[in-house]
């Protein structure tokens, strides 16, 4: 059993558990409070240098940064659930091209959107609304060379879904979901919404969206 | 057909590949791609490279961008020559993949960030945000403090042998010192980490900028572009 140190709601705890789910792992999550600080205890950051969560501990193998959780579960786990990480060099290298693009063209954008609208009120705190309308505003080119990959493709690496796709979804949800002019940047876009529409439907998705 | 490399002679992500082809001795042809002047945003640009950013490879038809994939891809690729710069075990592949993470996620965004607010914007018509440069510092410094816990242990952020995870913090790593941002020297494992990786000689090669003299053909693309 996978015994993943977590928050719940987190959005990369829940990237983690999304896999499990994809890829029929048992995990158990141990609770790490991010509302408390517990992530900064000095019994975390001796595991986890940086006070983040999550990290697994996988029969004694312990690992973090979810990303890296999802390919080495991937990968542990080739022929069991989905196949999400391709091994043919080719499809593998579009696979990490369609990686490198969810993290450096969507997810530094969307993130700190979600961190200001989403993340900042939770605690409290006023969002700086100029940011989130700079952030938009850079997303939607972005969002336009995703709707002309996505119109030659059904997924972001090529015809079947991996984690690429898969990584969008936490922080795309928490986006999607406040609406108005932030849903519209996917809805805008036909491809790009067929796409939006497919993996955020997905059972294993449905499964921990509100909760790892 | 030789490897072709289409970017910007100094640009970050272009560096980045340069240093891994240096590493894996891979004969590259270099094309230069004017950014200042806004070739990457030309529709015969953007047909390749659909978020008009440099660079892509054309590796015999295949087209790839995204410079950490154009990495893996070359280290996997030519994985019998040069420096082995990916592990084969499944542990050692996990723990390279969490350092390769680290550095997207840990590094990447507040390096970058400084190099736009103290150096890059400037290029392009705009004025350095004081209040983010300040928040970006402090953050920085955080997860650095991070890297000298785990470099205190290890060689490598992924181990004891160099892998693409450290390389890919070289050319954001020279902008900020160059600007003037020591944040290595007074972190004792961050400090002798970064010496090691950025006195390598492929480092030292493509640092200045890629130019005639190290890429296998330098040709000046006499088009539109």
């Amino acid at each position: 059993m996978v015994k993943l140190y977590g928050f719940s709601g987190s959005t990369c705890t829940r990237l983690v558990a999304l896999i499990c789910k994809e890829k029929n792992i048992p995990y158990e999550l141990t609770s790490v409070n991010l509302s408390k600080g517990e992530q900064k205890a000095a019994s975390h950051t001796a595991i986890q240098p940086f006070g983040q969560v999550p990290y697994i501990d996988d029969d004694g193998f312990i690992l973090y940064e979810s990303r890296a959780i999802a390919r080495y579960l991937s990968k542990k786990y080739p022929n069991q659930g989905t196949s999400l990480i391709p091994s043919d060099p080719k499809a593998e290298a579009l696979f990490e091209q369609a990686a490198s693009i969810e993290t450096f063209n969507f997810s530094v954008i969307v993130g700190p959107i979600v961190g200001e609208k989403v993340f900042k009120p939770r605690r409290g705190l006023q969002p700086d609304e100029e940011r989130v309308s700079e952030l938009l505003a850079s997303l939607q080119s972005k969002m336009d060379a995703y709707e002309v990959i996505l119109s030659k493709q059904k997924y972001l690496a090529g015809d079947s879904v991996t984690i690429a796709d898969l990584c969008h979804l936490p922080y795309g949800t928490a986006f999607y979901g406040l609406g108005g002019s932030f849903a519209e940047v996917f809805d805008s876009r036909p491809s790009l919404s067929r796409w939006w529409k497919d993996i955020s439907s997905r059972p294993a998705w449905l499964a921990v969206k509100d909760g790892a | 057909m030789v490897l072709k490399l289409y970017g910007f002679t100094t640009s970050i992500c272009t560096l980045r590949v340069a240093v891994v082809l240096k590493e894996k001795n891979v004969s590259f042809e270099f094309i230069p791609v004017d950014i200042l002047k806004s070739a990457h945003k030309a529709p015969e640009f953007t047909a390749y490279q659909p978020f008009g950013q440099v660079p892509y490879i054309d590796d015999d038809g295949l087209i790839l961008y995204e410079s950490r994939a154009i990495c893996r891809y070359i280290a996997a690729k030519y994985a019998s020559q040069g420096t082995p710069l990916l592990p084969s075990d499944p542990t050692a592949i996990a723990l390279f993949e969490q350092a390769a993470s680290i550095e997207a996620s840990n590094y990447d965004p507040f390096v970058s960030g400084l190099a736009w607010e103290l150096k890059f914007t400037k290029l392009f018509g705009g004025k350095t945000d004081e209040a983010r440069v300040k928040s970006l510092q402090g953050q920085l410094s955080a997860k650095l403090d991070a890297y000298d816990v785990i470099l205190g242990k290890q060689k490598y952020l992924a181990g004891n042998d160099i892998t693409l995870a450290d390389l890919f913090h070289l050319p954001y790593g020279a902008v900020i010192l160059d600007i003037g941002l020591d944040k290595f020297s007074s972190r004792p494992n961050v400090a002798r980490w970064w010496k090691d990786i950025s006195s390598r000689a492929s480092w030292k090669t493509v640092k200045g900028g890629i130019h005639q003299g190290n890429a296998i053909h330098y040709r000046v693309l006499q088009s539109a572009l």
